[in-house]
């Protein structure tokens, strides 16, 4: 696994429209929806497809050298698949320009995930209207 | 369909006047059968914010108040890999499929693999019924409008994932009322739990109509609760 040497941790504050219409939980009350957090140069650990909620699993490095563990909630694996991202979309070891989303409000390194991007500029969207894999510009075709 | 067990030896025998008036008065009452068409796989399109109504629109008791505040994500049933049930499970972002047989009609869902019995005919829950959280249901046709009414709900569930607690005490109970526009079925249920509410807790509910829609196996893995 390449080693990273960057942890780019943002917050922003974000005024979101409300929340995806099909989500069976209320996300604000386990993630703070007014926020996002963004972590640059991440490295996938695991993409688990299951239910309740699929889970990302990744690391950044800070800015001390010190690799640090996060995961990103997502849909259920059943709405996954029904959106077209139940597939092989992250594998162990793909590097990730960002990772965007909402930050747990237990404090722990977790947030729901609300959009990823590769290097060849591909997104992968998981909530908003345009959910759903966006190939870059660098993308194999 | 008509279920009649009758004898015809005794609707012709000396006594079969009583035995032909109950077959006239059963023919009068209509067949106990669907007024309604629900039966097919419905996928999800509900309203906003999954049909819960207007958080700052719910009256709650000051017990319900003080069970709000307590809230903590890992109360809720299906973070645990626990069925949602009745009422937290009214609206699922997750298809349905609907069976209407004579004495029964079946809620299929495919959140949790969940199985509703609605009794259409006539019977109670019996004395012996457990809480649970599925519920005992029974239903009646009002013209074309399918009521539902369910008791026996688990005291565990919950109304809604942000914090809202439904007690499932003796006095609880849900009112549910499902209807067909074409192509589109539409329910509204009342949850009425004055130990916790002023007023009933009402959610919406919108399905289409999907021919060639699909209901899949929904395994569920605790660990990935996202309880942290």
């Amino acid at each position: 696994m390449k080693q990273l040497t960057t942890l780019g941790l943002s917050a922003s504050l974000v005024l979101l429209a409300g929340l995806p219409v099909a989500a069976h939980h209320n996300g604000a009350t386990y993630f703070d929806t007014s926020t996002t957090i963004e972590h640059s140069d991440a490295t996938v650990v695991e993409y688990a497809i299951v239910n309740p909620h699929g889970r990302l699993f990744y690391t950044v490095v800070d800015d001390e050298g010190n690799e640090q563990e996060w995961s990103a909630e997502l849909a259920s694996a059943n709405n996954l698949r029904r959106r077209g991202l139940g597939g092989e979309i992250f594998k162990p070891g793909d590097q990730l320009v960002s990772v965007t989303g909402n930050p747990s409000r237990s404090g722990a390194n977790f947030m729901r995930l609300e959009r990823a991007e590769f290097a060849d500029g591909t997104v992968a969207a998981f909530s908003g209207p345009n959910r759903g894999i966006t190939p870059g510009p660098g993308a194999q075709q | 369909m008509l279920s009649l067990r009758v004898n015809l030896g005794q609707l012709w025998s000396p006594k079969s006047a009583a035995g032909v008036v109950a077959v006239i008065f059963a023919l009068m009452a209509g067949p106990a059968a669907a007024q309604a068409d629900f039966e097919g796989i419905w996928n999800p399109s509900h309203p906003r914010m999954m049909g819960q109504p207007d958080p700052s629109t719910v009256r709650l008791t000051p017990a319900g108040q003080a069970e709000f505040d307590s809230f903590t994500p890992d109360k809720d049933p299906t973070l645990r890999c626990l069925m949602p049930g009745i009422p937290l499970g009214l609206v699922d972002p997750y298809p349905i499929e609907i069976v209407q047989q004579e004495h029964q009609i079946l809620i299929l869902y495919e959140h949790f693999h969940q199985v509703r019995r609605v009794f259409m005919d006539g019977r109670e829950a019996p004395d012996h019924w457990l809480p649970s959280f599925i519920g005992y249901s029974t239903g009646e046709w009002d013209g074309d409008t399918l009521v539902i009414r369910t008791t026996h709900m688990h005291p565990d569930n919950y109304m809604w994932t942000a914090g809202f607690p439904f007690s499932g005490d003796e006095n609880t109970y849900v009112i549910e009322r499902w209807w067909r526009e074409g192509d589109v079925l539409r329910f509204t249920g009342e949850v009425h739990d004055p130990t916790y509410y002023e007023e009933p807790y009402v959610v919406n509910g919108v399905w289409n109509y999907a021919p060639d829609g699909e209901i899949w196996e929904y395994e569920c893995i605790p660990e990935f609760g996202g309880i942290e």
